[in-house]
């Protein structure tokens, strides 16, 4: 129990903070609750719907489960290269010996690249008329077969436009898990090789186990951003062909702010925080 | 938890009371003339047109004159050229009673509401009133006005939109430009057996292949189809919605469109059509200053030409009547239109016009002559004679009329019908549903 005087210091510091999260963050977060429960396109007359407006999307509304389904791919795609990728590259730049600064600087290059860049190299990465590199690169090594308009194809476009936000942050994940791997104390290492442990048994049985505690951190991090994928996806294709890359934030954008029919996601007009996730 | 519970009632109380402010009293938008002392001060226009593009350079120009003698006058010009971008701006300022002055909006039915609430002055009353009515070209007025012919936008730009093709390409694949739409899809095949790119589409934009859509009903059964459609009271299942339907189904099958379209942005199917790699481009007159100049490239110049859109069989709106937009029109916020307003745009209508004709575009009125830019290319005038020659009809850009989740639901299910990944029968459907569903709030 802290003494009054205390108590009170820690109010004093804690209520602007808390003020300003309630203002910034609570309370447009509690009047889109609010407005969920009415049908307005923000001009019109404000009715009052009760739960119409989930009932439609949780039944009715093809497109809201499509996106759930493309999320949770985009999702995987994006764990799976950004934390395999990382654990990979990093496992191998802990047994190099030189040029490992060079490495490290070249993996994290993408991820301050604009994102917006970032979009555009990858539309001419996979673009088809006029080719793009990775169509090249397949017709040089023979899979002529495999090139394609990687991103009007709507069975590869998912993949197409997960890969460039897998890329791009391969390289900080690698960073944190090499920093980890390199605590890991030399001489058990030393110790489980004198005993004859392969390197498949120094990685499972020591390194990874060391590692656990950051790995999760990492894994924790990469899903939130994983989750809050938008930017490169609604720039590449918007979406589209179809509803083929639509993921819940592209849609959650579109609901909002230029279809203005349904209040699912209704922006609040009145306060700043309605262009929070922007382009 | 009572703490959080105490904290839920304050947020949603508050919400309530600031969800008040999307209604706000407007001023009568039928009185035009208003009186009093014209008192100089900053006004803004939110608008969706180039940065450097010639409108805004010339109501800079405008507003400039207009301070010398109007000390304290300025005019504050907020561009936001992407136009989603736009969109989203306008509506939630309109949602929030905050518009500016002056805002540009087309013919949607979002505007229209703000119209019938009251929040925009009437434009046909106001361009009366300032006696400039009869200069407008009829067909730049009624693109936008809404259904019901109220007039509540003024234009800025007038413009014509064709089929720029390559005479080389087509000769080379042994077809002719096409009589009727419905020639399409076979010129097309031609086309691509001859190792031609039919026709190069930005697809990233979507609105260019959602031109496609509208000219089979146009041609088929005239304005009114969409009109009709866009309220439900026409389907895509009736004969002219079938129509377009099977012909963009047509379209995809032929191949007519470059491949992966879908991602391919205005700037990359302007390339493939002016490096001699597509045989087609379907774009308007802005366009004339790259295609019928010098800067076109020299490889290509002689061999470009264009042709209005075709009709077909039984086709009951004529050759001479195609899209011919205004483009995106300026409204005028009747809440802030008072003696400066009015006088300020007094002075800029009368004087744009002659000044938007010198930059070598077209107007929107017929008193001036645009002036032909000395690195024009004969095409120059021959595309500025057609606006001299227009029919009573215009194709309307399905865009600016359909409800906007009905247009979105549209345009990602036309690329889906065109790329050959849904049928034309799921096609109908889906959109027919989609109208169902979307177009009686909007049109209630």
């Amino acid at each position: 129990m802290l003494p009054n005087r205390s108590r009170l210091s820690v109010l004093v510091f804690l209520l602007p903070p808390l003020l300003l999260y309630g203002v910034a963050v609570l309370f447009p977060i509690m009047q889109s609750l609010f407005l969920s429960f009415f049908s307005w396109n923000g001009i019109s007359d404000m009715e009052f719907v009760g739960l119409t407006n989930y009932v439609r999307m949780l039944t009715a509304d093809d497109v809201f489960w499509r996106s759930f389904f493309n999320a949770l791919g985009y999702l995987a795609i994006c764990l799976v290269l950004q934390l395999g990728g990382a654990l990979l590259v990093a496992s191998l730049l802990t047994s190099m010996r030189r040029g490992r600064e060079l490495i490290k600087t070249l993996y994290l290059l993408p991820a301050v690249i604009s994102t917006v860049a970032i979009a555009f190299l990858f539309v001419r990465i996979y673009s088809i008329e006029p080719v793009g590199l990775l169509n090249q690169l397949l017709h040089w090594i023979g899979l002529g077969a495999l090139e394609r308009p990687w991103l009007s194809d709507i069975n590869s476009v998912l993949t197409a436009v997960s890969a460039p936000e897998g890329w791009r942050f391969t390289g900080l994940y690698m960073l944190i898990i090499y920093a980890a791997l390199l605590s890991v104390p030399q001489e058990l290492e030393e110790a489980a090789r004198l005993d004859g442990a392969s390197r498949w048994q120094l990685f499972t049985k020591i390194r990874f186990p060391h590692i656990m505690p950051v790995w999760i951190t990492t894994t924790i991090m990469a899903t939130t951003y994983g989750l809050r994928g938008f930017d490169i996806p609604y720039l590449m294709t918007n979406g589209g062909p179809g509803q083929s890359s639509e993921l819940l934030t592209t849609y959650m954008y579109k609901t909002a702010f230029t279809a203005q029919t349904s209040a699912t996601q209704a922006p609040s007009p009145c306060s700043s925080s309605s262009s929070a996730w922007s382009p | 938890m009572k703490k959080l519970f105490r904290t839920a009632a304050v947020a949603a109380a508050a919400a309530l009371a600031l969800a008040g402010c999307g209604s706000g009293t407007a001023s009568d938008p039928s009185n035009v003339s208003p009186t009093g002392e014209v008192k100089p001060r900053e006004i803004s226009w939110l608008l969706s047109r180039p940065a450097d593009g010639a409108v805004i350079n010339i109501m800079k120009k405008l507003a400039d004159d207009y301070a010398k003698d109007h000390p304290g006058f300025s005019l504050n010009l907020i561009t936001t050229p992407d136009r989603p971008s736009y969109i989203q701006k306008l509506e939630t300022l309109a949602a929030a009673n905050k518009l500016p002055e002056l805002f540009d909006t087309d013919a949607t039915p979002f505007a229209q509401q703000l119209a019938k609430q009251g929040k925009m002055v009437d434009a046909e009353k106001l361009l009366k009133s300032l006696d400039v009515y009869d200069d407008y070209r009829p067909s730049a007025l009624d693109y936008q006005r809404f259904d019901d012919g109220s007039l509540n936008m003024i234009p800025f730009q007038f413009e014509l939109e064709f089929i720029w093709y390559n005479k080389a390409l087509l000769q080379k694949a042994g077809v002719s430009v096409p009589k009727s739409l419905d020639d399409i899809p076979a010129m097309c095949t031609a086309l691509r057996d001859a190792g031609i790119t039919p026709i190069a589409i930005d697809g990233q934009d979507q609105w260019p292949l959602e031109r496609y859509v509208a000219y089979q009903p146009f041609r088929e059964g005239g304005p009114d189809f969409i009109q009709k459609l866009k309220k439900g009271e026409a389907k895509f299942s009736d004969p002219a919605g079938e129509k377009t339907v099977q012909w963009l189904a047509s379209l995809g099958k032929a191949k007519c469109f470059q491949d992966g379209f879908s991602s391919q942005g205005y700037s990359d199917a302007q390339n493939q059509f002016t490096s001699g790699q597509a045989a087609m481009y379907n774009i308007g007159t802005w366009e004339l200053p790259s295609l019928a100049t010098d800067k076109l490239n020299s490889a290509t110049r002689n061999d470009i030409d264009f042709f209005t859109l075709p009709t077909t069989a039984g086709s009951v709106t004529a050759a001479n009547e195609f899209v011919s937009p205004s483009g995106i029109g300026m409204a005028v916020n009747s809440k802030t239109y008072d003696p400066l307003v009015s006088d300020f745009l007094k002075f800029a209508l009368t004087k744009y016009p002659s000044e938007y004709a010198a930059t070598g575009a077209l107007s929107p009125t017929t008193n001036v002559e645009t002036a032909i830019p000395a690195n024009a290319t004969p095409l120059y005038k021959k595309a500025l004679e057609h606006a001299n020659d227009l029919g009573n009809k215009q194709a309307m850009p399905w865009d600016t009329q359909l409800d906007p989740t009905t247009n979105g639901r549209l345009q990602q299910e036309l690329v889906l019908l065109v790329q050959g990944n849904i049928t034309p029968e799921q096609f109908t459907s889906t959109m027919d549903n989609a109208i169902a569903q979307n177009a009686p709030k909007f049109f209630k």
